[in-house]
């Protein structure tokens, strides 16, 4: 089968290409860098089906990130039948400084003018057959979006395949071409493949090609000496760089007729930055978005109407207050079932409405008629236990959080396709800089307040190797959607039970959100000065056009997401709650146990080996008999954190069942029933005597520790490197059990914290002068 | 002068860029170059965001002290 590879400049619409040849799914954003990775597909309107390589976006053949080694080296070394340069005819002159290195390989080449729409919308017009002659390879119009013009590019690209082309280069004109030519015919010399090429990048002083051609070196530079020029002295790559726009000013741009003659015209984008990126509302406008954002997906007060509502002192009647629920509590009946998904007494969001029907009229109903299913079957009562209490509460525990991720997600394509997202990355640069690192790594790490999981996968945008590993470390930082149970769980606990329900639970929630940014922050500080030191990579990056994002688009987001997350709720999440629920219904003797007996499982019999370890963060061995659980839930959530709230209900109502005293009169089935785990806490409080510190420590703790499953194996495939990966873990053992110990003794014996500030400073110290002796001992190397 | 103290919107020359071959390479397939006209957008607190050719490229603070204009 012929292969055909798309080449072309980042954003240039390659991917939307790709997907309208090959009718796949590719993700495809406003922001350069979307392609990471080569993919493949086929065409099939061809004469014979063709393979089609997406390759990632390239500014240049001298490779800059990456990614852009990949497009290189797939051109050079895999040897397509032909390569469709896509050419964004908006920006021509800087698309055709690749065309002009494409052209100089020895391979059949076929120019896509893609964005045509836009161009003629401007008013603007291209002789696209003046160009062809001009460059000597066919030039086809094309609209990747609207899918126009496809056929004939194909087909010509299919003709050309057959042909064979030698390379040609527009540098004959400079003074450079008795020099490339020189080289060109030593290494044609030598069968060197794509002569002319390799000749250029060596006069370049490309630093791939010096490595390659070692043995010509010294020969080019003996040519070299020969030559000098008034303007770039022997800066031969910008010399080269000069000589290839000059070429395509004075010969390819002038196939462009513009309406308006005004050379820097504000375009519609340009207004719109003069207000997105401006240098005081830029920051402030990009908070009043998030927070639209995070409203529209998470508030259970839409619009805040029902507050506004209390204001006017007439509030929205609840549906109890309209009579429409039974004495238990229950909606009278199915429509009303549906109204409170939507309404009650306060407007959900459109997030939370969705979330609603997902987890009340599909996902709930599905699983209640499962699992009556299996209880109605006459299983032994451990299968019983383990197909409804283990994989179907696990799954749906899992699959409960589906709506608020893709809903997140959805929001965050939306400014992806837009084009806003590379603002933003521009305008948080500067603060960004001063922990080192670049405004890039700001979107994977927002991305992580709704899971980590897509955010770590982002971090791939990233150019630099070291700023990528210390973003993704810090990410799980950045407290996901499954943490979020947890610590209003254990927040409204500690006001019930030492405020007797008085004080904010929600500044708990809150003040641990700022906790983990500032962990972060510190932890970015502290790598990027030790183990991860480097210069804060430069931020260059072009910002898009704005455009309205194309609902196919989002669509396809939107599908790639919910196939990767469903496919690891069945695979990792359903292994591990098997086997949790296995290793706490089951004693060492392999006796199956019930409920109640869950302290002899074997899960309680590992937890109390550990427990001692926890005793510096105030859930360890102070704790007595019952101190165990505590242990046992923050192991728990290192597979899940979703499985933290749920082992939290199975040992308070174990415990209550065991006879500790019972608060409230709650019995064993209301904490099965209290979905925020609250009565729950109460109960393990009551049981272990734990203090606030020591709950505060708690949740630190299962902020800060290893996240669950599904992002250590992200982490790890991201990482790539088996000992980056153990250190990884390593470090975030390291930093929840510090964050833990110091947030318990602290808050025990305020006056430990002059004990942290004197170990802080020291740590401080110690960095500055080592890294003061490294910088002194380079110097006298470099002497 | 660097592009960090040029005028906004006027149309400006690139007489000379400092910076590592790298950085220099990538500037220039931006079109970056010297010889080659630019026009300064907007500059906020030394980050710059300038239109060449016809993209529209953000620069951080300590590269827009290295690309010389006249």
């Amino acid at each position: 089968m012929k292969r055909f590879a798309l080449a072309g400049n980042p954003n240039s619409g390659k991917t939307t290409l790709f997907n309208s040849l090959t009718g796949s799914t590719a993700h495809v954003g406003n922001w350069p860098g979307v392609t990471v990775d080569k993919r493949d597909g086929v065409y099939k309107k061809c004469a014979e089906p063709v393979a089609i390589v997406d390759l990632p976006g390239i500014y240049s053949l001298s490779p800059y990130t990456p990614e852009e080694v990949i497009a290189r080296n797939y051109i050079l070394d895999d040897k397509p039948d032909c390569v469709i340069n896509i050419v964004d005819a908006t920006n021509l002159e800087r698309n055709l400084y690749l065309t002009t290195q494409i052209l100089e390989m020895d391979v059949p080449v076929v120019i896509a003018l893609n964005m045509m729409d836009a161009v003629e919308k401007a008013g603007d017009k291209i002789n696209e057959s003046e160009l062809e002659k001009r460059l000597g390879v066919p030039v086809v119009k094309i609209s990747a979006l609207k899918e126009q013009g496809l056929k004939d590019l194909m087909d010509k690209a299919f003709n050309e395949s057959n042909k064979r082309r030698a390379g040609t280069t527009v540098l004959n004109e400079t003074q450079l071409k008795h020099l490339i030519g020189d080289v060109k015919i030593a290494l044609a010399g030598q069968n060197v493949a794509n002569p002319l090429f390799h000749a250029i990048k060596l006069v370049e002083g490309d630093e791939i090609e010096v490595a390659m051609h070692k043995e010509t070196v010294p020969m080019v530079e003996e040519f070299k000496k020969t030559f000098t020029d008034e303007t770039f002295g022997t800066d031969f790559e910008a010399l080269v760089a000069d000589g290839r726009y000059k070429y395509i000013s004075k010969y390819f741009a002038p196939v462009l007729t513009r309406k308006n003659k005004e050379k820097f015209k504000m375009s519609r984008s340009d207004k719109a930055d003069k207000v997105l990126t401006n240098r005081w509302a830029g920051i402030p406008i990009f908070l009043v978005i998030l927070f639209c954002i995070f409203h529209l997906t998470f508030s259970e007060n839409f619009l805040f109407v029902s507050t506004f509502a209390d204001w006017a002192n007439s509030p929205l009647p609840s549906l109890e207050d309209l009579g429409l629920l039974t004495a238990d509590g229950e909606p009278l009946n199915y429509g009303v079932r549906w109204l409170a998904t939507i309404y009650d007494g306060t407007i959900y969001s459109p997030g939370v409405i969705v979330n609603n029907i997902w987890n009340d009229m599909l996902v709930g109903e599905l699983f209640g008629w499962v699992s009556g299913l299996v209880e109605g079957s006459g299983m032994a009562p451990w299968a019983v236990g383990l197909i409804n209490n283990g994989i179907i509460e696990g799954l749906g525990a899992v699959l409960s959080f589906l709506p608020p991720i893709l809903t997140l997600f959805l929001f965050f394509s939306i400014l992806e396709d837009s084009g806003y997202m590379a603002r933003i990355a521009f305008i948080l640069d500067r603060m960004f800089r001063r922990f080192g690192l670049s405004g890039r790594s700001f979107l994977p790490m927002i991305m992580g307040f709704g899971c980590s999981v897509p955010a770590m996968i982002n971090t791939r945008t990233l150019a630099d190797d070291k700023e990528r590993t210390a973003t993704v470390r810090v990410i799980p930082f950045f407290s996901c959607g499954a943490k979020l149970p947890i610590l209003t769980a254990v927040a409204g606990a500690v006001m019930l039970h030492f405020a007797s329900g008085g004080g904010n639970a929600d500044l708990i929630t809150y003040a641990m959100y700022i906790l983990g940014i500032l962990v972060a922050i510190v932890s970015v500080l502290l790598m990027r000065s030790t183990t991860l030191k480097g210069e804060t990579p430069p931020f260059i990056m072009e910002l898009p056009a704005y455009h309205v994002p194309q609902f196919k688009n989002l669509m396809a987001h939107l599908w790639d997401k919910t196939k990767h997350f469903v496919k690891k709720a069945f695979t990792i999440i359903l292994a591990s709650t098997i086997v949790i629920w296995v290793l706490t219904h089951f004693g060492f003797d392999w006796r199956f146990l019930q409920d109640e007996q869950i302290n002899d499982s074997i899960l309680a019999g590992l937890s109390r080996l550990i427990q001692p370890l926890f005793t510096p963060l105030g859930f360890g061995s102070q704790l007595g008999a019952y101190g165990w659980v505590f242990v046992l839930a923050a192991v728990a959530g290192l597979i899940a954190k979703e499985n933290v709230i749920s082992t939290f209900a199975t040992l308070g109502a174990c415990l209550i069942a065991a006879g500790v005293p019972q608060l409230n009169g709650f019995n064993a089935a209301d904490i099965y029933a209290d979905e925020s785990g609250i009565q729950a806490v109460l109960a393990m409080i009551a049981a272990t005597g734990i203090t606030v510190p020591g709950l505060i420590s708690f949740i630190a703790f299962n902020m800060t520790t290893i996240p669950c499953f599904a992002a250590v194996g992200t982490a790890k495939s991201e990482l790539g490197n088996k000992k980056r990966f153990n250190w990884t873990l390593l470090f975030w053992i390291a930093t929840s059990y510090t964050v833990g110990a110091i947030v318990y003794t602290i808050g025990s014996w305020w006056w430990t914290l002059f004990i942290w500030l004197a170990v802080a400073a020291a740590v401080v110290t110690v960095i500055i002068l080592r890294n003061k002796r490294l910088s002194q001992s380079t110097l006298t190397v470099a002497k | 002068m660097p592009i960090v103290l040029a005028p906004v919107n006027t149309e400006l020359r690139i007489v000379r860029i400092i910076a590592d071959d790298k950085t220099k390479k990538h500037l220039e397939s931006l079109g970056i170059t010297i010889n080659s006209t630019l026009n300064v957008m907007s500059n906020s607190g030394g980050t710059v965001v300038c239109k060449i050719k016809d993209g529209k490229i953000a620069l951080d603070h300590n590269l827009s002290t290295k690309i010389f204009v006249v």
